[in-house]
């Protein structure tokens, strides 16, 4: 235990502190050429045609690629996972976000491969958009993908379900019911960095890949799945993020530079400019959020009904296992016996979203603790006093039937409420994380405690 | 066009209107100054033109043809960190170092002008046009304020610099 407590000098440090780090945009190599990228002008429209001829010819450009350049043109993050990848990485018949990549040039300059995206010829058949999740389950929306506007593999269902208890006696035995609808908005990740890739092509075959991912291996898998390589012939150099925060979970512009290194034969690099980082990067998903809680006068959440739809842009990408994390921790770090969740992945035309710190989590734990609050309005009680007695306890059960070993909400919240100066009552003041026990151990609980003792605990 | 950057004098071929930051990145190799936004937003491009700092991003390299740049390349000695450098690498003032060099260089002009300890508004007010997305700025603040003081230690530059990972010494364990 050399490293706990102490505190450690940072080993890149220095090379921060002399500018010696070696960015991705800082790596030179010769000869290399630069990348842009044809990005759909609209929301939600056909691609009726697409002609690079013109764009190709033009002096300085080395290569351009669209779809049919792309060996495996679907991009599936989460495939290994058993989310099905529903992204192509160059859009060939239909673009679904503002941003989207359709073509990419690689040319000598920067301004060369701008000038020749301006001459690639592309025409649109514009289609209805739909930005408002709210609507996105509607029979008359904007249909975004042929299968319709959810996410439909959570096993048999279209959406991530919670099923705990019985939700009915619940509400029927509640003395009030709460309910609220929270909204949190989508967030830019907005590294200072912006995305940006250098790839080299090898002489024995291989590519270098100088990648600003956050995930070294999931971008290698998902290069090498569009290129069907096998791994051994990329080799991914990283490590150096110029700020990532969720949004270079996404291989954005990876798969894209190897392909134009291979068909100019040259190096190329590929730097989003800021306005690009703005419009055409994910960002964390917006949330629609409707809870309803089943209180008792004295304190008790009995029950919890929720929905929730997770906006996930135009595309997949990691939403669904987002929303699973959401899923989990619905009922935040306090035990409610008797629970009925839903929760659907929809799609809309904003840009894709993916994880940002707290991926599915922090917008559920918004939700929830605000909640909280409104319970203890609702019914007179102090909301510290209100999340003591919920509080997770040692023998609780989650949601997905989990028993708690070692919970830590008694001792956080008690800690938080210090820290605030919160002065309270003596009694709460003692309270632990030991298994419940008289008071705190009304009846509707020891029935689930008791239940989850017939199944073995829960595991 | 002529250019002296961190002390060694050169020939610019680069045209007249191409941004400070390109000549020195592209041209020059000096690769220390960012490209966080290339629109005067971010601050990361900051290096000093005569002593003052500046956008590199937005100025024409013609426009200070003949002058001196620093960049952060040139702050420190070969051996030993400047007390600014000294300050953010011991109190953590930087996590993906990318706004890094753009905040030591303002931070650095800053204790220059003044000459002495700098209070915490007139940090607040050098670096308010520098963007951090990873700190909070409260270490970065910080760590201006104590190296204004002196509040430093003495930091030794590492002899490996490029060549890997230098090896790190845990000091004050308690193990
Ligand atoms: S790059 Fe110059 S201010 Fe952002
Ligand atoms: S340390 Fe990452 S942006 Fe400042």
């Amino acid at each position: 235990m050399k490293a706990v407590g102490a505190r450690l000098p940072r080993y890149d440090g220095v090379g921060h502190v002399t500018g010696r780090t070696r960015f991705v945009d800082d790596v030179r190599v010769g000869k290399t050429l630069w990348v842009k990228a044809l990005r759909s002008p609209h929301h939600h429209a056909a691609i009726t045609r697409l002609d690079v001829s013109k764009a190709a010819a033009m002096p300085g450009v080395h290569a351009i690629v669209t779809h049919e350049d792309i060996p495996r043109n679907v991009y599936g993050h989460l495939e290994a996972l058993g989310v099905p990848g529903d992204e192509p990485l160059l859009a060939a018949e239909d673009v679904r976000y503002l941003g989207q990549p359709i073509a990419a040039v690689a040319a000598e300059s920067e301004a060369a491969a701008q000038a020749a995206v301006e001459a690639i010829e592309v025409s649109y058949e514009e289609k209805p958009a739909l930005f408002d999740i709210r609507k996105a389950l509607d029979p008359d929306a904007p249909q975004i993908h042929h299968w319709g506007n959810v996410y439909p593999h959570y096993g048999s269902y279209n959406h991530r379900r919670v099923r705990k208890g019985n939700i009915d006696w619940a509400f029927e035995k509640a003395d009030v019911i709460v309910e609220g609808v929270y909204r949190p908005q989508a967030i830019e990740q907005l590294p200072l960095e912006t995305q940006v890739c250098t790839v080299v092509p090898e002489p024995d075959g291989r590519l270098t890949v100088y990648s600003c991912t956050q995930a070294m291996y999931f971008s290698m898998g998902v290069v090498a799945a569009h290129l069907q390589w096998p791994l051994n012939r990329l080799k991914f150099v990283g490590g150096t993020v110029g700020g990532g925060f969720g949004g270079k979970v996404d291989t954005a512009t990876d798969t894209i530079c190897c392909l134009l290194a291979l068909k100019a034969r040259r190096p190329v690099k590929w730097r989003w400019t800021r306005e690009e980082e703005m419009l055409c990067s994910s960002t964390r998903a917006p949330w629609h959020i409707e809870l309803a809680d089943a209180v008792t006068s004295d304190g008790w959440i009995l029950g919890r009904r929720t929905l929730t739809i997770h906006d996930a842009g135009a595309y997949a990408r990691f939403s669904p296992y987002g929303l699973t994390k959401h899923a989990f921790h619905h009922s935040g770090a306090y035990t409610i016996p008797n629970l009925r969740f839903d929760g659907f992945v929809a799609f809309t035309n904003r840009v894709p979203t993916t994880a940002m710190r707290g991926f599915g989590v922090t917008s559920v734990s918004f939700a929830v603790e605000t909640h909280l609050n409104r319970v203890a309005e609702a019914i007179g009680m102090d909301p510290w006093e209100l999340r003591l007695k919920n509080a997770n306890r040692v023998g609780d059960t989650t949601g997905n039937g989990v028993t708690l070993k070692d919970p830590s909400t008694v001792p956080v919240t008690l800690a938080a409420a210090e820290r605030v100066g919160i002065e309270l009552p003596a009694e709460y003041r003692a309270m632990t994380s030991d298994p419940r026990g008289g008071d705190l151990l009304p009846e509707h609980l020891a029935a689930q405690q008791n239940l989850s003792e017939l199944n073995g605990g829960g595991h | 066009m002529r250019l002296t950057v961190n002390g060694i004098e050169s020939e610019i071929s680069s045209p007249p209107l191409t941004p400070l930051l390109h000549v020195l990145r592209d041209e020059l190799d000096v690769t220390s100054p960012k490209a966080g936004c290339q629109q005067g937003g971010c601050g990361t491009c900051t290096v000093l033109v005569d002593g003052e700092p500046r956008r590199s991003c937005l100025t024409p390299v013609a426009a200070v043809d003949g002058a001196s740049i620093t960049t952060l390349e040139g702050v420190g000695e070969p051996e030993r960190l400047s007390p600014v450098q000294a300050a953010f690498y011991e109190k953590y003032a930087a996590q993906c170092g990318f706004c890094t060099p753009g905040m030591i260089m303002a931070a650095t002009a800053l204790i220059d002008r003044k000459g002495g300890p700098v209070e915490r508004d007139e940090v607040l007010e050098a670096l308010g046009g520098h963007y951090c997305r990873c700190t909070g700025y409260v270490k970065i603040v910080d760590a201006v304020m104590a190296a204004s003081r002196g509040e430093v230690g003495d930091v030794q530059d590492l002899p490996v610099s490029e060549a890997g990972e230098p090896s790190v010494e845990v000091h004050g364990s308690p193990a």
